[in-house]
């Protein structure tokens, strides 16, 4: 039986539990959502002593499946007040799944103002006062620390200086291969692990069993035609290797779709400048690298390594919405300063999207002019300092709105919206309106064949459709969260129907279970549903699934609106 | 008097137009209107080098595509990533 360890940080007592019978069918996002509905009190204060926080990896990951070494962090949000799963990359969850471990959930608040390091290895979980040095550290140097202290291989989940001072927008970080960053960014996860005092959680696994699989010749079979359909299709074969998630600058803005100085307009002159194409040309000019991978045995390898002007490294992981938002809505016309920007937010532990949309939002109020890189760049250090302007910024687009008494706020239960108009792009705008998780483009990503048999090409411009599409990305999607897998694989499979059976073959094969397309469907919906119960018990009614009301303005260059009635928005959750 | 286009690539696209010399945007001169094929013959770009053609930001196959002088014209290849292909009506649901 895997294990299930609970880590009480009130009265820092360890126990572990085999997992329990509830919960034994269930991984990744399908976990944390059901876990959360579960155990944790809806209308507690999300920093309060009854949330929790759960860190669960997918049903594939540790396993040799290309891709498969997610881990799926939820809890009540602070950003949001309603449940959060925010899925990442890094080596922490393939180790969890190596040690047989189902989830790590931390719960209960300490007294004193000490913050701690949970140590995880074969013999449990220990609880240390954190080394005093790496408080108020940034996180690429408290990585190092905590790996010359712990050893160099040690997984590493942490919060940076945003997070010890709980702000809504502070991201949970983990160490990848490199011990660089990747993170659990959105909802403000990080708050929660600070208001626990947690530093950091490393985890050793040596002396792990690794993962049993119950069928070897089966799983070999699924996986070989699963990495077949990824290392053949030409977005995860080879677009997205060479220019990362970025090459959807210029096609959005080609579109109309890119919003552009606080969503006034879909389109920009200078787009192409901070597009993947020429991304792609500055990181082979500086030496960097235009492909690298946030796992061990990630086979699409969407990250890079970008480089300073003196070929040094400076980011990675540097994600076409995070350059969107301040590239095209903040009008930073300046890749270089963008990346600055994105370092900054991984080392102080912020949301990049987030917080990247609060820098637009800042410029709205006036606080620095619209493009100016220099004063982004000096605003965004003001989190580090813990100035009250850093605070506010480090709170969110909502917060700064309301500080500066603006209507021009773009959020969704009060979480930042991202990188594609909701106006010109219309399914996705229903995805930000409905998803339990506040405005979140990654919760309508997944496209499974199977599923979308409504037929027909959709006008992104249009209604027609729209409804249905929304509706079944949501589902895929969430299933997909559970499998450990990165949901970019589902830029492939959509073409390729052997590799989403594949996919279910080889948890078939890992489990001896014997799941088919439609029971992942189904799962799909279970997990919608808890979460939305969720919201319900915390508060949440139909009249939070709607989009800001400046969203009723046209958008240049196709001039659309956002125009579903409430009733057409409510029946994306009609299943 | 002869009309012109304002003609964009992407990706892979984007440096066979840099190989060629060619700016972004790149002008082109077209007769008063042709079809998507007619396009990319007088382009010289295979039509298997591209997904979709978009004309003033609509997204259409190739062989559906009209363009005509003054127009805003895109060639985005295979590797846009799925939602977005989806979302974006260059491919049909289900
Ligand atoms: S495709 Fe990108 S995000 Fe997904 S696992 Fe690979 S590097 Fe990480």
């Amino acid at each position: 039986m895997p294990k299930f360890i609970r880590i009480d940080m009130g009265a820092k007592a360890v126990k572990i539990e085999e997992c329990p019978e509830k919960y034994a069918g269930l991984a990744g996002r399908g976990l944390t959502s059901i876990f959360v509905a579960d155990e944790v009190k809806p209308t507690c204060h999300p920093l309060g002593k009854n949330n929790k926080l759960i860190f669960a990896p997918g049903y594939l990951t540790g396993t040799s499946a290309a891709n498969s070494g997610r881990l799926s962090c939820g809890a009540k949000s602070p950003l949001t007040g309603g449940i959060k799963e925010s899925n990442t990359g890094g080596t922490f969850a393939q180790r969890m799944s190596k040690m047989d471990i189902k989830a790590l959930v931390f719960e209960g608040l300490p007294e004193g103002d000490g913050f701690y390091v949970v140590k995880v290895t074969m013999d449990g979980a220990t609880i240390e006062e954190a080394p005093a040095e790496i408080i108020g550290m940034g996180n690429y140097e408290a990585i190092k620390v905590l790996q010359a202290k712990y050893g160099p291989k040690v997984g590493v989940a942490i919060i940076g200086p945003a997070g010890e001072m709980r702000l809504t927008a502070a991201n949970i970080s983990f160490a990848d291969p490199q011990s660089n960053i990747r993170s659990a960014g959105r909802g403000g996860l990080g708050a929660v692990m600070g208001a626990k005092k947690i530093k950091a959680v490393v985890i050793d696994d040596t002396g792990a069993p690794g993962v049993t699989i119950a069928n070897p010749e089966a799983f070999k079979d699924a996986s070989k035609r699963f990495t077949n359909a990824l290392t053949t299709h030409p977005v995860t074969g080879q677009a997205l290797p060479k220019y990362g998630t970025n090459i959807l600058i210029n096609i959005l803005n080609e579109a109309g779709g890119l919003p552009t100085k606080n969503f006034r307009s879909g389109r920009n002159e200078w787009a192409n400048n901070v597009g993947g194409e020429t991304m792609a040309a500055v990181i082979e000019s500086r030496k960097g690298k235009t492909t690298h991978g946030c796992h061990a045995g990630c086979i699409i390898r969407c990250s890079q390594h970008y480089n300073d002007k003196d070929e040094k490294y400076l980011t990675s992981g540097f994600e076409y919405e995070t350059i969107w938002a301040l590239g095209a809505n903040a009008c930073v016309d300046d890749l270089d300063a963008i990346a600055y920007a994105d370092r900054e937010f991984d080392d102080v532990g912020v949301d990049s999207i987030e917080t990247a949309v609060t820098v637009g939002v800042a410029m709205e109020a006036g606080i620095i002019p619209w493009g100016d890189a220099k004063a982004m760049l000096d605003l965004i250090l003001e989190i580090r300092k813990g100035t009250p302007l850093g605070r506010i910024l480090g709170s969110g687009a909502g917060a700064l709105g309301q500080m500066y008494g603006l209507s021009r706020v773009p959020t969704v239960k009060n979480q930042a919206i991202p990188a594609y108009d909701p106006r010109a792009v219309k399914g996705v705008g229903l995805t930000y309106a409905t998803t339990p998780m506040g405005a979140d483009h990654t919760a309508g990503y997944a496209v499974a064949t199977n599923i979308l048999k409504v037929g027909g090409f959709v006008d992104p411009l249009g209604k027609a459709g729209q409804v249905e599409l929304s509706r079944n990305l949501q589902i895929a999607t969430a299933a997909v969260d559970s499998t450990g897998m990165c949901l970019f694989i589902a830029f492939a499979i959509l073409d390729i129907a052997d590799g989403f059976n594949a996919l279910v073959e080889m948890i078939n094969a890992r489990y001896n279970l014997s799941l088919t397309g439609d029971d992942v469907v189904a799962l799909g919906k279970t997990i919608l549903k808890a979460e939305r119960g969720f919201n319900e018990r915390a508060g949440f009614t139909k009249a939070h699934d709607r989009l800001p009301e400046f969203f009723e303005e046209p958008c240049a260059p196709h001039n659309v609106t956002w125009d579903f009635t409430d009733e057409e928005i409510d029946e994306v959750f009609n299943f | 008097m002869a009309k012109s286009i304002e003609l964009r690539g992407f990706m892979e696209l984007s440096e066979l137009f840099r190989e060629r010399g060619w700016n972004t945007p790149h002008e082109v001169a077209v007769p008063d209107t042709m079809t998507g094929p007619e396009l990319l013959a007088l382009l010289d770009v295979g039509r298997e080098r591209v997904e979709v053609i978009f004309v003033n930001g609509k997204a259409t196959s190739p062989e559906a595509a009209t363009v005509a002088g003054g127009d805003r014209v895109a060639l985005a290849p295979p590797g846009v990533p799925g939602p977005y292909r989806v979302l974006l009506g260059f491919k049909k649901m289900g």
